[in-house]
């Protein structure tokens, strides 16, 4: 028998969990690996050739933006404080103008490749040098967080030790980021974010069941409990306005604009329009849904608990439930209303294990992806060929995975929660690097010194206040903000606040770049980065897909360039030179068969057939006797 | 050091008018809603919520706008400028709806 999660798991029950647990970490491992084979050198490995449908990527994230801690941890907030356990999902709209019409065609047509190298563009080396030190440390903490959460999960359930259980997972990890890279990625995550759905609403499920009913769930949720939004300022840890100057500006900042691993999916797309597509899903679809999956489990808790105190006792059908420590919430709900059912809970876990690989793997192929873009190729080896930055990248992914393995024997001496770890961790980086990103992209006049100073300044600032909280007050009661000395979210602002103030002050009185050295890094230059990205002048004139077209050998064309007829020019309102998506029409491989193409004057032959070289068809992965679909960029 | 990068009098004294009535708006707003429905009013979290979003938000289109990242003539601009409006009011209207279900719908608990 095992205690550590408030349950008692019988040995039988414990080794089916096991073996599910294990046989999932075999099967995803098997499917990533296959994907090694789409990866052909280095802009394959980290980017997948910027060829991906925007509901592949956005159905990704899914996976990506649920961590092995998540289950617990918002479980246990539904319990606490109800359904306001979304806010920190349901509040990123504020930003998305930003994200959408500045930060995301910035990098798309700057081919910008990680954003340390964005730092060095628009501002100098030195930049791109303290923020390759504040987005590793981020990262890296993260890699590191999550792997010492599964193994706090695992030996809480199985009583494995954290430092024999964590390699083991890590070894599974590895494996297929490591050969796979980014396609890999993509395509476990898209299978992992399906799995996480589906187990996290077979647990809500069972407890809605458990209870009666939806109606019944909601009858006995208090009202308290039922709000979307806690009170202002009462809970420390918790409270709305620390919320919303933290977490829907701080946090959602740092989600859409520094995290290296959604960065790179969005860079996966096909398009720009396409990754807004994307963002709108993840942020009206994705996010809110994900808010429920990991929350919902501790409001069905709440309202059990509250029903079970009405009746006197055990609802009917299961045990009664008594959460003794709010952190098992989810573990203590799922095991009963599944009625101790080995083989669903085992699925549940490996759910949350499932969690733990999606979130780790994009971190790890991201932390690689500056490894080789900002330390490896600028400063130790510059002018190497395309496959020996490719093995460089699979060391680098090992590499990543194995400092995130030693990280967790520094989390496992740590004291105090892991939720104060966490946080004190995050709002210290976020801050300055934030502030930085934003105003680089949205005031022209921000230079490179200011950039460097404010963002050390701000960083240093904000590390200090763990130790004089205090001099947050002011700023927290200027916006009627909690006033505890605890400013866990306010510490961000007033991170941020001290980092504008250096940025803007110093920027006055130094000397900017040259408006042409960064034209296409600001956003009142996009038309520049776009036409840049085309090499021509964009056409926007809006034309429709031509599909089911078939595809036809003319080797006088040059590489990745295309003949089509008149009337698919016509449909497509394509001029000579302009930029087209060619990919397989099956729609389902969502672009994994594609590439991007320009189109020559169209041919005169009398059918529709697209003309290309060899090297383009197998460069665009297609195949032979499949039709493909066009569409025209720009 | 250069002075090349310092404002015209005239941004200075733009910049500082709009200084001056962001922290107006951010000293005053919170107090004004508090005054009228005390801390513990759901609507206040609401209200502290989508006014400050609300105004973020703005500021972002405006900079959109004026700067020509978002051209309304252009391409598919003018769609995603009307999804990034009806987002937001998509978001607030569940909101205010998800308060008042909390607030109607009997309690059956203790």
């Amino acid at each position: 028998m095992q205690e550590g999660f408030g349950i008692d798991l019988p040995l039988t029950a414990t080794i089916v969990i096991g073996c599910i647990v294990v046989g999932y970490f075999i099967l995803i491992t098997g499917f990533g690996t296959y994907f090694s084979r789409f990866s052909r050198d280095i802009n394959d490995f980290f980017f997948s050739g910027q060829r991906f449908a925007w509901w592949l990527a956005a159905a990704s994230m899914v996976a990506t933006g649920i961590g092995s801690y998540s289950y617990l941890k918002y479980s246990e907030q539904g319990f606490l404080t109800g359904t306001s356990s979304t806010m920190t999902y349901m509040n990123d709209w504020f930003i998305v103008p930003f994200f959408m019409f500045g930060w995301l065609p910035i990098i798309y047509f700057a081919r910008v490749r990680s954003i340390p190298e964005y730092f060095e563009r628009r501002f100098n080396r030195t930049a791109r040098y303290i923020a390759v030190c504040i987005i590793m440390a981020y990262m890296f903490f993260y890699i590191g967080y999550n792997l010492f959460t599964i193994g706090v999960a695992l030996q809480g359930m199985f009583g494995l030790p954290i430092l024999y259980s964590v390699p083991v997972v890590a070894f599974f990890l590895g494996a297929y980021v490591t050969f796979g890279g980014q396609t890999a990625v993509i395509f476990t995550d898209l299978f992992q974010g399906v799995m996480l759905y589906i187990a996290g609403g077979l647990a809500i499920m069972a407890g809605i069941w458990a209870l009666g009913g939806f109606s019944e769930w909601w009858a006995y949720l208090p009202e308290s409990h039922r709000l979307p939004f806690v009170h202002l300022t009462d809970d420390p840890k918790f409270n709305t306005a620390g919320l919303f100057w933290g977490e829907a500006l701080a946090g959602s900042i740092a989600f859409s604009f520094m995290n290296q691993g959604f960065i790179m999916r969005y860079l996966a797309i096909k398009s720009v329009h396409d990754g807004r597509k994307a963002a709108l899903f993840n942020v009206i679809v994705t996010l809110p849904i994900s808010a429920i999956i990991v929350g919902a489990v501790g409001w069905v808790a709440k309202s059990l608990v509250m029903k079970q105190a009405v009746e006197g006792g055990a609802l009917e059908g299961i045990n009664a439930v008594h959460i003794e420590n709010t952190f098992h919430t989810f573990i203590v709900v799922t095991w009963e209303t599944l009625h101790q059912n080995s083989i669903l809970f085992g699925f549940v876990i490996a759910a949350l294990t499932a969690a733990l690989m999606s979130t780790i793997d994009t971190l790890i192929n991201a932390c690689a992806a500056i490894g080789i873009y900002d330390i490896y190729k600028p400063l130790i080896k510059p002018d190497a060929d395309d496959k020996h930055y490719l093995k460089a990248a699979r060391w680098a992914s090992v590499i990543a995975t194995v400092v995130g393995v030693l990280l967790v024997i520094w989390f496992a001496q740590q004291r105090g929660s892991l939720m104060q770890i966490h946080y004190k961790g995050i709002m210290v980086i976020i801050p300055s690097i934030v502030t930085t990103i934003f105003l680089g992209v949205f005031w022209k006049r921000f230079t490179a010194p200011a950039a460097c100073i404010s963002m050390l300044v701000g960083a240093v600032f904000t590390l200090i206040t763990n130790w004089y909280p205090d001099w947050i007050d002011p700023l927290s009661r200027f916006v009627c903000g909690p006033d505890n000395d605890v400013y866990i979210y306010m510490r961000a602002l007033f991170g941020m606040v001290v980092t504008g103030i250096f940025g803007v002050g110093i920027s006055l009185f130094t000397q900017p770049r040259d408006a042409e050295e960064i034209a296409g890094l600001t956003v009142d230059t996009i038309d520049e980065g776009m036409a840049k990205y085309k090499g021509g002048k964009p056409n926007h004139t809006v034309g429709k897909k031509a599909r089911h077209l078939p595809v036809a050998f003319d080797e006088s064309l040059e590489h990745n360039v295309i003949r089509i007829s008149p009337s698919t020019m016509e449909t497509l309102k394509a001029e000579e030179g302009d930029l087209i998506y060619m990919a397989d029409s099956r729609w389902y491989l969502g672009g994994l068969r594609s590439e991007h193409v320009k189109v020559a004057a169209p041919h005169d032959r009398e059918d529709d057939a697209v003309l290309l070289s060899k090297a383009t068809f197998e460069e665009a992965y297609l195949l032979d006797g499949k039709a493909v679909t066009l569409e025209k960029i720009f | 050091m250069t002075t090349k990068n310092l404002p015209t009098p005239r941004s200075v004294a733009l910049g500082l008018a709009v200084t001056a009535v962001l922290l107006i708006y951010i000293y005053a707003y919170p107090r004004l809603i508090i005054s009228w429905l005390g801390t513990e009013n759901p609507w206040t979290s609401y209200l502290y919520l989508y006014g400050f979003g609300a105004g973020f938000f703005m500021m972002g289109i405006f900079i959109i706008l004026r700067t020509g990242a978002c051209q309304l003539d252009r391409g598919h601009d003018k769609l995603w400028f009307w999804v990034l409006m009806l987002g937001f009011i998509f978001f607030a209207v569940v909101h205010a709806l998800w308060i008042v279900a909390s607030l109607n719908i009997p309690y059956l608990g203790v």
